[in-house]
């Protein structure tokens, strides 16, 4: 059995939903030991939250809970309570990591602020992870996906290649995307406060916003803003040409045409149509300005061809070219099913079934996911672990603490 | 200064475009000495990009698209396709902790660049492969192909759309940046597992998985109930009103989230409580759910009157959560954007001073990551190869003649 990297980081969670839980996945996955606090009774706020088995809801049975909090132990505990506090404290003084998703400021109005937690424990790093940070003035903003997404360049870019603005209106991408980014920067940068921990031996407090996160996923178009002055837009005819799913015979395809080579290779691919004799097209400048015309013709002759034709010929001849796959077809691919890119896992309650799998691979300590928690499964052993008996736990359940 | 988090470590950076170079600036700015390998015979073409030269003047050393991707890290020239280019680089990788490259494998296999050949001369090397659909399994593992081709295979593009409509685009290159910050965290822990046993390991990341391990919503409703979601536009499980909404001016939206009566409550004071507010069909929250399109359009008349920020700003004044949907104009104005500290000015010999992009990260213990400006083409050659390898000028100036170092 190969070993798991991060086998001696103790993380503590106290977040809920996607972003904080998230990232305290990717720990888990990888072996950390990541400890999950819920709210007593409710839990985590995606455990109501669809998909469910049959259809039926059920806090033990929902796949969008159980994928974004495998590997974790729950613990239910209601840190703004007294008691809850002094348990989250003797928590705390072990971990290596607090992962949090609360709004700024509210850690520190239930006496949870990072100052007070680093005196309690000075190597533990923070990882606060919120809509817009820290600072600044949208700090106190309700945000959900729908809101970070849409307000940075890539949420006014989706989608892309719009005919009509008016009745095209932004679409948030789907699923969670800005809090999967935000979550993934604060993996990230949470490895950085353990490498920085090991040089210095002091913990910090990490500020990992999804909006910031979601804006960096536009370097480029701002770039192009700030050395060209060339605001970027969404509607056709006035960004690059030659990216969009195309109809083909069974389906749709995806290819770049825009570059000489790659417009000659799809020319080719269409078995050189005589209706591209033209000079029209013959430069990259031609091109952009027959656009209409050029996709037309594209269209025409694409449909005369399945899907798998055109991926396999067009990757022979060098042509960029991809198929635009249903999520179910995705699912049952061979190639993603060689690489076990979806994993079966089994829940107890909910069943079994196949879950998406490791979100990168790695050769010697490939991450691997155990299947969710129940609510407050570990109760019990994580309290006896930080000196609480038997009798003590039962009257903390008793008195809704846990 | 204090100490920067990756201090003492090197990578050996063969990536280009957009995800490795994201990948490897998470590395530079931290701290890690990035020593991005290029050459004039296989050139990083967000240097030749004509899209992103600074005032439209043609320049390697002029472009936004490789400035914003590329700070923080050294540059040196050498012709891997010559027999001593490949040797030299193998002699850097040896000093290496990291290598890290993002071509496609038929490409990576003519450049000799394989972690079988990597861990030859460096057996604890952690090596970086980011590619399309991973570099082993069937025959896509081989494609050619770029971000949203990714997205378009794992069924990304097909779930993004309008209901009833066809597949659309996320924008921009979205799987670049989901994997660039993954692989950080992936590549870290195989560092500190290498510190721990000795042990080095290969990183094959796909994008494609990355993406499907960010929808969980789709496929677990695929695996769970054999049944795909297909695209549902900017819909949501319980929330409603929850869409983008047309406001004053061309091509102008805001985004407006309600999750429970209060929020709708507010809502409707912050529109003067019209009487369609209380009609039936949007009395509670479920019934504002099944009625959803019907909102929209009443709302969307609405919001028509004002100016998408002025009155973002009025909503979450009074407790709604909603956001303007932003240009590049005004993310680049933003005033959240500059006070957190995501803009940098950098200072640069060819183009002046420029604004860019920086990092989505605030760390406390790192007041300041390592922001020095993209390097020119080949602008650490001499520290490289005299520096680091210990060649002595003469030969330095042979391999030049040579177009080795080119």
């Amino acid at each position: 059995m190969a070993s798991q990297a991060l086998s001696d980081l103790r993380v503590v969670e106290y977040a809920e939903m996607v972003s904080g839980p998230m990232c305290g996945k990717m720990f888990a996955d990888l072996g950390a030991e990541v400890i999950k606090l819920e709210r007593p009774g409710a839990g985590d706020e995606a455990r109501r939250h669809p998909p469910y088995p049959g259809d039926i809801p059920h806090p033990e049975k929902s796949g969008f809970f159980l994928y974004l909090n495998t590997s974790k132990k729950s613990v239910t505990l209601d840190p703004a309570t007294p008691t809850g506090a002094a348990i989250f404290k003797k928590l705390i003084a072990s971990a290596d990591v607090l992962i949090e998703n609360h709004a700024p400021g509210f850690m520190a109005s239930i006496g949870l602020g990072y100052e007070t937690l680093r005196t309690i424990n000075p190597r533990l790093i923070v990882t606060s992870v919120t809509p817009f940070g820290q600072t600044g003035p949208y700090r106190d903003w309700k945000g959900t996906d729908l809101i970070e997404f849409a307000m940075s360049l890539t949420g006014y870019n989706t989608p892309t290649m719009v005919d009509d603005p008016e009745t095209e209106n932004p679409l948030r991408a789907p699923g969670h995307a800005a809090e999967m980014m935000g979550a993934a920067t604060a993996a990230a940068s949470t490895m950085m406060a353990i490498f920085q921990r090991d040089l210095t031996g002091e913990g910090q407090w990490i500020d990992a916003p999804c909006w910031q996160s979601t804006v960096n996923t536009a370097k480029i178009e701002m770039a192009a803003f700030t050395y060209l002055r060339m605001p970027f837009s969404r509607q056709r005819g006035k960004v690059a040409v030659g990216l969009e799913p195309l109809p083909c015979k069974d389906g749709f395809i995806y290819t770049l045409w825009a570059a000489d080579a790659h417009y000659l290779a799809l020319k080719k691919l269409l078995g050189n149509p005589p209706e591209l004799d033209s000079e029209l097209f013959d430069t990259l400048a031609g091109r952009q300005d027959n656009d209409d015309v050029l996709r037309r013709i594209f269209r025409e002759h694409l449909l005369k061809h399945n899907v798998e034709f055109l991926v396999r010929e067009g990757q022979r001849l060098g042509l960029t070219i991809g198929p635009v796959h249903t999520v179910a077809q995705a699912a049952e691919h061979p190639h993603l099913r060689t690489r076990n890119a979806f994993v079966p896992i089994d829940h107890p309650m909910a069943g079994r079934f196949d879950y998406p799998g490791a979100l990168v691979q790695m050769t010697a300590t490939p991450p691997a996911a155990t299947r969710a928690p129940l609510l407050g499964e570990h109760n019990v052993v994580i309290l006896q672990r930080i000196g609480y008996g038997i009798a003590e736990i039962q009257e903390l359940r008793a008195a809704g603490v846990i | 200064m204090g100490r920067l988090p990756l201090e003492g470590i090197r990578v050996a950076d063969f990536s280009w475009i957009i995800n490795g170079p994201q990948i490897a600036q998470w590395l530079a700015t931290m701290g890690a000495e990035v020593i991005k390998i290029e050459s004039q015979v296989y050139i990083d073409i967000g240097r030749t990009n004509p899209a992103g030269w600074a005032d439209r003047q043609a320049g390697v050393n002029r472009n936004g698209f490789y400035h914003a991707l590329n700070y923080g890290k050294k540059a040196i020239s050498l012709n891997l396709a010559t027999p001593r280019g490949h040797e030299l680089a193998f002699e850097i990788i040896r000093k290496s902790d990291i290598v890290l490259e993002c071509f496609p494998a038929p490409t990576a296999r003519r450049l000799g660049l394989t972690y079988d050949a990597v861990r030859a001369v460096k057996p604890d090397a952690v090596m970086l492969s980011v590619s399309l659909l991973g570099k082993t399994g069937l025959e896509p593992a081989e494609w050619v192909g770029w971000g949203p081709m990714a997205c378009c295979f794992v069924g990304m593009f097909d779930a993004q759309g309008y209901p009833g409509g066809g597949p659309r685009q996320t924008g921009g290159t979205w799987p670049d940046y989901a994997i660039a910050a993954t692989v950080v965290f992936h590549a870290l822990a195989a560092l500190r597992h290498r510190r721990q046993t000795g042990e080095g390991q290969w990183i094959d990341a796909s994008m494609g998985e990355t993406v499907i391990g960010q929808m969980p919503e789709w496929f677990m409703d695929y695996f769970m109930n054999g049944r795909d979601p297909g695209k549902i536009g900017n819909r949501d499980d319980v929330m409603a009103p929850h869409n983008t909404y047309p406001c004053k001016g061309d091509d102008t939206w805001i985004a407006i989230a309600v999750a429970n009566q209060h929020e709708w409550d507010a809502l409707c004071g912050a529109m003067g409580n019209p009487a369609w507010t209380r009609d039936a069909h949007f009395a509670d929250q479920f019934s504002r759910h099944q009625n959803r399109d019907a909102l929209d359009v009443l709302i969307g008349a609405w919001t028509r009157g004002y100016e998408h920020r002025e009155l973002a700003a009025t909503l979450q004044r009074a407790g709604v959560a909603a956001g303007p949907v932003l240009d590049s104009v005004e993310l680049h104005d933003d005033p959240h954007l500059w006070e957190w500290g995501y803009w940098w000015k950098m200072d640069h010999h060819e183009v002046g001073e420029r604004i860019l992009p920086g990092m989505p990260v605030r760390m406390s213990g790192v007041p300041q990551l390592n922001m020095s400006h993209a390097p020119d083409l080949g602008q650490h050659n001499r520290e490289v190869f005299g520096g680091l390898l210990g060649l002595a000028d003469a030969e330095i100036n042979l391999l030049i003649e040579q177009k080795v170092i080119y």
